[in-house]
């Protein structure tokens, strides 16, 4: 199955992911809408973008009320269906990774859906820091930035808090 | 009659049950017994507010449970069960099993209030509950009751047409959702919205006054109201387990195989008093998603399989007026450290609680708008419910309270995560699912896929 895959060594924190995803999914610039998010790592002048890994677990599936949550046959994403969704939220508290989300102008809930298996923030990204294609799904961010961030810490355990 | 599983009670944990016994491929005979209909309580307030129709709360067809081989007994009642493999209902019918699933949720419970049980006087548990407020015409409504469930309802009440006042006996608001501090808050921002609030209000007795409802309350005090609602807590529904050895607390005791006492009984949901994350106490939570996990491990339990759960984690998410509120895991934080911060401009107010190195429950409120406030809920749920001992992240977050992404990031929360599978397999879409889902839910992207590809 294609997945996201990310590269947080390569990204620039250009936001252009961002800018893209979230013009996809709610037909506005705004990154706070985002479903892809660009983290920040700044004592390593480092930025890494995360966004839902499409789990096996599916907690936002398994805890939706109405079932308005399944998965794509053919991408294998898993995707709200708009009309089902009440907006309850349950969602939005359910999945432990925090990539669903919900939008108050709509009143629902809403999520990476690899828009549809061409995925925007791929396409829009300069660097292939984030690439789609055949991979098992890790957290790709995560092992890196433990790694990055030990100075960071030092740095922020001798300061007076 | 004969059957291999019966399943008592179709709310959500009977029916996740029920999708997971054929999901794992068991086909042989299953008897769904229920009081109700199938169908979602916690959907009840999106009818009630007129977001869906009033079918969108069902939760299955007797089309889908026949086509599942799933026999339906709807509107009658367990009222006995013999582990030995015998339950008889209301009517008399007797079902022989080889097991059998407790999901028998709860029923709103009222305290000794004279009047309580007089006209207009309505709970708001059941849909049937739900048919009758709608039936009322707005005017003045009061609840007694000021906690989640009321919570859940205002704003149907409110978009009804109706003048509300809440009263409540604690001395604050959501005394079971979240702290003093937050729901004083949520009080504030409700009063600023028209809704009223009697706290610390002991109700006497309630009375018809010409055609109309009086709540007097113990300090002399009386307030007028064309409906009175009560939401004063629930029961669960124990009575089918008297005298049958079933060991009970305040629910029915079951392991992590959500078996009770009886091996081949288990019970699942509201009505089960089950093993919780990061604690040593069985506890019952009355949550929907603690039913769909139960219903689930049961039913893999049921069709021989070997799940075992990891615990429920209490958690809650309410929208009123358009302030959000949500709570995690030990959101009170008694005895625990606590860091907390908030904006004097408007209510955002955030809450993390902390035993040592550890987070262990969390307070959200803010505006549904104020998206970069309340999008990282899910990761701190997922710090709460993994228990990663954070470090040096813990000082971190004592300054930075509000970037809970970096530590979540930096602590490999996700790869502790994406291991963990509550049927030790991938889930599948299961359930029934009302008919016109939207097809076209990538729509934009068509548009914007095509703009990029222009400019390449
Ligand atoms: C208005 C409202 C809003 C809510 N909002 C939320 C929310 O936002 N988030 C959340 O997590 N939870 C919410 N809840 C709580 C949630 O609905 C419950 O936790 C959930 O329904 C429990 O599921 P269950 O299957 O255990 O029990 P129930 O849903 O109570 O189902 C039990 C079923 O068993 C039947 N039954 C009972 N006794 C017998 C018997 N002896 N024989 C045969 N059948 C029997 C009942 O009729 C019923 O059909 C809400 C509840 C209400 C009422």
């Amino acid at each position: 199955m294609k997945q996201l895959v990310i590269h947080p060594e390569r990204c620039t924190g250009c936001m252009q992911c961002e800018l893209a995803c979230s013009f996809v999914q709610t037909g506005t610039f705004q990154p706070s809408v985002s479903v892809i998010k660009v983290h920040v790592f700044d004592e390593q002048a480092s930025m890494a973008p995360y966004t839902c890994f499409q789990c096996e677990e599916a907690w936002c599936m398994t805890a939706c009320p109405v079932n308005a949550i399944t998965i794509d046959n053919v991408i294998g994403a898993k995707v709200v269906l708009s009309e089902v969704c009440v907006g309850c939220k349950l969602c939005t508290i359910a999945c432990p990774f925090g990539t669903i989300f919900y939008n108050p102008e709509s009143n629902k809930a809403f999520k990476c859906n690899l828009c549809g298996g061409d995925p925007a923030c791929a396409h829009a990204c300069p660097t292939a820091a984030i690439e789609y294609e055949d991979s098992e799904t890790k957290d790709w961010v995560g092992p890196w930035a433990e790694r990055l961030n030990e100075s960071f810490l030092t740095a922020l355990a001798g300061e007076p808090s | 009659m004969k059957t291999t599983h019966l399943i008592i009670g179709a709310g959500p944990a009977g029916m996740a049950a029920i999708d997971t016994i054929r999901e794992f491929g068991d086909t042989s005979p299953i008897t769904l017994v229920s009081s109700e209909t199938p169908y979602s309580r916690m959907v009840l307030p999106y009818f009630m507010d007129g977001t869906i129709p009033e079918q969108n709360v069902f939760t299955a067809t007797d089309d889908y449970l026949r086509e599942r081989n799933v026999e339906p007994i709807l509107g009658r009642t367990v009222t006995s069960l013999d582990p030995g493999g015998k339950a008889v209902c209301d009517d008399g019918t007797e079902i022989e099993f080889d097991d059998a699933l407790i999901a028998t949720g709860s029923s709103a419970s009222r305290p000794p209030i004279p009047g309580i049980d007089g006209e207009s006087v309505f709970n708001l548990w059941t849909l049937d509950d739900a048919r009758a407020v709608l039936a009322q015409k707005g005017g003045e409504i009061a609840v007694i009751g000021a906690g989640f469930i009321a919570f859940t309802c205002l704003d149907a009440l409110i978009r009804l047409g109706a003048r509300v006042t809440l009263v409540e006996v604690e001395d604050r608001i959501l005394p079971r959702m979240i702290d003093e501090h937050g729901a004083s808050l949520v009080r504030s921002f409700l009063e600023s919205k028209g809704v009223s609030f009697r706290v610390g209000a002991q109700v006497s007795s309630i009375e018809d006054a010409g055609g109309r409802k009086e709540i007097n309350f113990a300090d002399g005090d009386v307030l007028e109201a064309d409906v009175v609602i009560t939401a004063t807590g629930i029961s669960p529904n124990l009575g089918l387990v008297d005298g049958s050895g079933i060991e009970t607390d305040f629910g029915i005791l079951v392991d992590d195989h959500m078996r009770t006492n009886a091996g081949n009984v288990f019970a699942a949901g509201d009505i089960a008093q089950g093993p919780v994350i990061g604690s040593d106490r069985k506890e019952v939570h009355a949550i929907q998603p603690t039913a769909l996990e139960h219903g689930r491990i049961a039913g893999a339990n049921m069709a021989g399989g070997d799940a075992a759960y990891w615990g429920s984690l209490l958690m809650n998410v309410v929208d009123v007026q358009k302030l959000q509120i949500a709570s995690f895991g030990d959101w009170l934080g008694e005895g625990a450290e606590v860091r907390t911060v908030e904006n004097d401009s408007r209510p955002v107010y955030r809450k993390l609680i902390f035993q040592g190195e550890v987070l262990t429950g969390a307070v959200f409120l803010g505006r549904p708008d104020d998206v970069a406030l309340l999008n990282d809920m899910g990761m701190t749920k997922g710090l709460i419910q993994t228990g990663l001992h954070l470090g040096e992240w813990r000082k971190y977050l004592d300054r930075y309270p509000l970037d809970i992404r970096r530590p979540y990031v930096a602590s490999k929360a996700a790869e502790k995560l994406l291991e963990m599978q509550l049927l030790n397999k991938p889930s599948i879409p299961r359930g029934y699912r009302q008919p016109d889902p939207d097809p076209k839910y990538w729509e934009y992207h068509d548009v914007f896929v095509s703009t990029i590809t222009e400019g390449e």
